[in-house]
């Protein structure tokens, strides 16, 4: 699965102050990367996001997903990207505080019409290490299993791409490493996984470093000291 | 603190954002509270414009009314009841029954009537006067003594379009000149004999002739039927009657009476209490509007206080001292007061100008007082401002009380919890998660869930109610049409000015009629009686029209639901109303007080306990019947006062009444086919209010719903933007709502439906009893008025979120899910 984003912009006019969150990004992701997309806050690492995962569209440019172009797509067909090609896993979890665990990720496999979706759920959340709190409601659940709740439904439909949103910034250290484990295991599954954050000690991980600053690729390529394994990282 | 300027504009960004909703909620409380103000002074109205009317027209405090068929002397009348103590004025009158011919431009009509005929003498009558306002000609003079002129009743002429001048006539062909149309207190509504209003203004015409008139075209030259007074200030009314009662028994034993106060007029209580029961309706309907919109201010409220629970949070960790932080939640409440009092007034007058001038018109009287009700005005206002204030205070209160760090907490430290969705957890719901997902959203905030319910339910309440209440009158009056029309469904009704012996030619010409061509008229025809009286038994009293059939051979006899037409001995057969009311069953006893004829103009009223042979299913309640055995009774065997005849195929019912109005002794003609075109009438006019009925209703339950889809899409934002970063299309999303919504709407329709059938239960076992007396209602919800609740409740509620797709499909997903630079 390759993502291919080439010349794309994306503006955003507040009154009379027009805002350049994305200026003129070029970048190409190929399928199983383990890519961290670094910068501070404001610097459109967010965006970029959002714009891969046709929750937004650029302002100029083209994004392509194995070829398809995403512009040319219907709405309908980009919901059907998001069912079918990228799953997000958001800084605040984002799970249906009316479902139980089990059926969060139950909910996502319902929508891909999957044979078997209950016991795959309960398979997902026990690979994840959930498997004694399959019915706990997210309000029962601390903040690292509820991140790992919504990991557990992104990894659910095997969709090829993986967004994940500043996924360690709600929780604490150890939960945060244990987490970003999860995510480093995907990508060696062969899934292409991004990670946004502000917190350079995570990039170390990464087999590749995109630095955002004003919108604009500032350096592109493995992180600056080489990758480190997992047990390495403080913060 | 000080600085209004800043807690103004940030409480107008909160308004903006929730305009709508605001909006909808101040709507509702408009409605409520414009009922109260416009509908709250109705009773006031009308009360007052009664005891204007009946004032100024000097209705009577007593009358006597001798027995059906007698007359006497005018002269020895006035002489015996002259200066009696307490008796300021007295007038003599002559009434008696007619049949009316009237005619305006192309339109003709013929119905039954009655010719009151009133002392003109010295500027009368002088009690129950005949007013006409300057637009509708003129009253009757002295000088009209004896000639052949009549006021015709206000409505009458009214529903025919018919104007001073028009061709009149009356029984015998007479003609009467048409000088006015006017209004008297005992006609303020038309209320026939059977008790009930269906047969009024437009089938029933009162004339208000010279007495003299009357006299002359009746052969009943210086006698009369009724007499009527007015009390002197201060006089004791029982010694009063005391005294009339000895001097009549004594003048003239052999005549019977009634003395009836004012109070037992069928109209003048009807009026008075109508208007107290009224009002009852109107001001509960209010209380329900304003409850479903308290709730929904409740919940709106609760909401916003809720989406603002970090905010105020902030604020208590700033230092704010509670009562500013409470300003701001506050001030929704005090916008949507303001919204709903001012929307509430401005509805109050529209719908107090609309009411007062559908008064005017079903109730046509001399007088009206209609003045500024400012009581109801500041009571709504009052009710106006008070519901959202407190609905707003409440969740406020709890919320500033809550800990700072509580209210402080954000993301996942505070998610609510699962309500009682954990109930059907572990239930093996059919279909996917995303298709239980209404049910469980429903279950997951019960409070909110129980106000949304309630309000909807509130709405359905008062349509099943009203509409409830038109179905058991309608599908009562369709029963009463039944049981007229079983049998011989077309037949004529001619009632005579008299009792004649069968053999009278006044009789027997009547079945020998024919028409112009030659054809007869009639195929059949029938003799009976029919007469006034009264059912007694213990303390229980009920005025009766009884009826005397051959039974083995009449063209109609009453259907019975027990008992038997005939039996050995004379005997009644009762309403299943009148036999309830009494206590009685079949083979019980009960007393009869009625005529008995003394002599040829003479009857005196008697009693007779009688056996009950029968029970019969009309549901009105004064008609009753006995064999033609029983008129030996009545001193009246081998005499009748009606004709019942089945018309020939092809004649017309207006052909047949010309050829009857020029008979003699034809006092009226009626048909049966009237009575269910009356009833047909009646059907159409409720059916055209209940369409105002359900448009009010469906925009209650629709802003009811409508908030709380709108609310609820605020709510779970972020939930619908997470389904759409998940790819489950906007189509999926809003059936999921669509259902949400359809779910409460049916427990909100169920518990409508059964609060409506309870209130309608609990109103009319009690009110119903004081007002509609002479009718079994049956309470009826037709089933076309519990799929209309179905329609309203489940169907408009469920459609709601519909109004949501557009701000769905605009919503910025990324902004929503709060993904965080």
């Amino acid at each position: 699965m390759m993502i291919h984003l080439e010349h794309v912009s994306k503006h955003y006019q507040m009154g009379a102050v027009r805002v350049t969150a994305l200026d003129d990004v070029s970048l190409t992701i190929d399928q199983g990367e383990f890519v961290v997309v670094l910068g501070p806050s404001g610097s459109g690492k967010t965006t970029l996001l959002n714009i891969i995962g046709a929750l937004d569209t650029p302002s100029t440019g083209t994004v392509r997903i194995n070829g398809n172009d995403l512009l040319l797509h219907r709405a309908a067909d980009r919901f059907k990207f998001r069912r079918e090609t990228v799953s997000f896993i958001f800084q605040t979890f984002n799970l249906f505080p009316g479902l139980t665990a089990l059926e969060n990720v139950q909910f996502v496999l319902d929508m891909a019409n999957a044979p078997r979706n209950r016991e795959r759920a309960a398979e997902v959340l026990t690979s994840v290490g959930l498997g004694e709190r399959l019915h706990h409601f997210p309000h029962e659940l601390s903040g690292g299993e509820q991140q790992r709740v919504a990991i557990a439904r992104a990894l659910a439909t095997g969709n090829p791409v993986l967004l994940a949103d500043e996924p360690t910034g709600e929780l604490d250290f150890q939960t945060g490493i244990q987490i970003l484990g999860l995510l480093q295991a995907q990508a060696a599954a062969g899934k292409t996984v991004l990670v946004v954050t502000h917190n350079r000690e995570i990039s170390r991980i990464a087999d590749r470093v995109i630095e955002l600053s004003s919108g604009r690729i500032v350096r592109d390529g493995p992180p600056r000291d080489g990758k480190a394994a997992i047990s390495d990282l403080q913060w | 603190m000080k600085n209004w300027r800043l807690w103004l504009r940030w409480s107008w960004r909160d308004l903006r954002k929730r305009w709508l909703q605001v909006l909808a909620i101040g709507l509702i409380i408009a409605l409520g509270t414009g009922v109260f103000a416009g509908l709250g002074g109705q009773k006031t109205w009308r009360l007052n414009s009664y005891d204007l009317s009946y004032n100024r027209l000097h209705m009577y405090d007593l009358k006597l009314s001798l027995a059906e068929g007698s007359f006497v002397s005018q002269d020895k009348v006035l002489a015996t009841l002259e200066g009696i103590p307490g008796v300021a004025h007295l007038e003599t009158r002559l009434i008696v029954p007619t049949l009316v011919q009237a005619q305006h431009g192309e339109k003709q009509v013929v119905v039954r009537g009655r010719m009151v005929g009133v002392d003109v003498s010295d500027g009368g009558p002088h009690i129950n006067s005949v007013y006409v306002d300057e637009d509708s000609g003129r009253t009757l003079t002295n000088t009209d003594a004896g000639q052949a002129v009549a006021v015709v009743e206000y409505k009458f002429a009214r529903h025919y379009g018919l104007q001073p001048g028009d061709p009149l006539h009356v029984s015998g062909d007479v003609t009467l000149d048409f000088v006015g149309a006017g209004h008297s207190p005992e006609y303020f509504l038309i209320v026939p004999e059977t008790g009930t209003f269906l047969l009024g203004e437009a089938s029933f015409a009162v004339l208000f002739v010279p007495l003299e008139t009357v006299q002359r075209l009746t052969e009943h030259e210086g006698l009369v039927n009724d007499v009527v007074f007015l009390l002197a200030e201060g006089a004791d009314r029982e010694t009063v009657r005391a005294e009339i009662e000895q001097r009549m028994a004594a003048a003239l034993p052999a005549t019977g009476f009634k003395l009836l106060d004012k109070e037992d007029d069928p109209v003048y209580p009807a009026l008075y209490n109508d208007a107290e029961g009224d009002q009852w309706v109107w001001n509960m309907v209010a209380l329900l509007f304003l409850f479903g919109a308290a709730m929904g201010a409740f919940n709106l409220a609760g909401r916003i206080v809720e989406a603002q629970r970090r905010e105020i949070g902030i604020g208590m960790a700033l230092g704010l001292p509670r009562r500013w932080i409470a300003f701001r939640p506050m001030l929704i409440g005090v916008q949507i007061a303001l919204l709903g009092t001012i929307f509430g007034l401005l509805i109050g007058w529209l719908l107090s100008q609309f009411f007062a001038r559908t008064l005017r018109d079903l109730v046509p009287l001399p007088y009206w007082d209609l003045s500024f009700y400012l009581p109801g005005y500041v009571r709504a206002t009052a009710l106006g401002v008070t519901l959202p204030f407190l609905a707003t205070l409440i969740p406020v209160w709890r919320a500033v009380r809550v800990a700072p760090i509580d209210a402080i907490r954000s993301g996942y430290l505070v998610a609510k919890g699962g309500g009682l969705s954990r109930a059907i957890a572990h239930l093996p719901l059919p279909g996917k998660s995303f298709t239980q997902m209404p049910l469980r959203n429903v279950l997951r905030s019960p409070w909110r869930t129980a106000l949304t319910v309630l309000g909807i339910a509130i709405a359905i309440t008062v349509m099943t109610f009203i509409v409830g209440a038109m179905d058991s009158y309608t599908s009562t009056l369709q029963r009463a049409d039944d049981a007229y029309r079983y049998m011989s469904p077309d037949r004529i009704l001619v009632d005579l000015n008299f009792f004649y012996p069968l053999t009278n030619q006044e009789i027997t010409d009547l079945a020998q009629l024919t028409g112009a061509n030659g054809q007869p008229l009639f195929t059949a025809s029938e003799a009976a009686l029919r007469l006034g009286g009264t059912l007694i038994r213990g303390d229980q009293e009920i005025d009766t029209v009884l009826e005397l059939h051959d039974m083995d051979r009449a063209l109609w006899v009453p259907h019975l639901l027990e008992g038997a037409l005939t039996a050995e001995q004379p005997g009644l057969i009762l309403s299943e109303k009148a036999a309830a009311d009494l206590g009685v069953a079949v083979g019980d006893t009960v007393t009869l007080e009625h005529p008995r004829r003394e002599g040829l103009f003479s009857f005196r009223m008697v009693q007779t306990e009688l056996p009950v042979i029968g029970i019969h299913d009309n549901p009105i309640r004064p008609l009753t019947y006995m064999p033609l055995q029983g008129a030996a009774l009545m001193g009246l065997e081998g005499v009748a006062n009606q004709v019942i005849l089945a018309p020939a195929a092809g004649m017309t019912r207006e052909t047949i009444k010309e050829v009857l109005l020029a008979q003699p002794g034809v006092a009226s003609v009626s048909s049966i086919i009237e009575f269910s075109e009356a009833v047909e009438d009646l059907v159409a006019l409720i059916t055209q209010m209940l369409a105002v009925v359900q448009v009010v209703v469906v925009i209650l339950a629709f802003l009811i719903a409508f908030n709380t889809t709108s609310i609820s899409v605020d709510e779970r934002a972020r939930e619908i933007a997470t389904m759409f970063a998940f790819g489950l299309p906007m189509r999926t999303v809003t059936r999921m709502q669509m259902a949400e919504n359809a779910v409460m709407g049916v427990m909100g329709t169920l518990l409508g439906l059964a609060a409506g059938w309870g209130t309608l239960q609990s109103v009319f076992t009690t009110r119903a009893e004081q007002e509609l007396a002479d009718m079994r209602l049956a309470i009826t919800i037709e089933p076309g008025t519990i799929l209309l609740a179905a329609v309203l409740g489940v169907l408009v509620v469920g459609l709601t979120p519909l109004l949501s797709v557009r701000r769905m499909r605009r919503m910025d997903i990324p902004s929503t899910l709060r993904v965080m630079e």
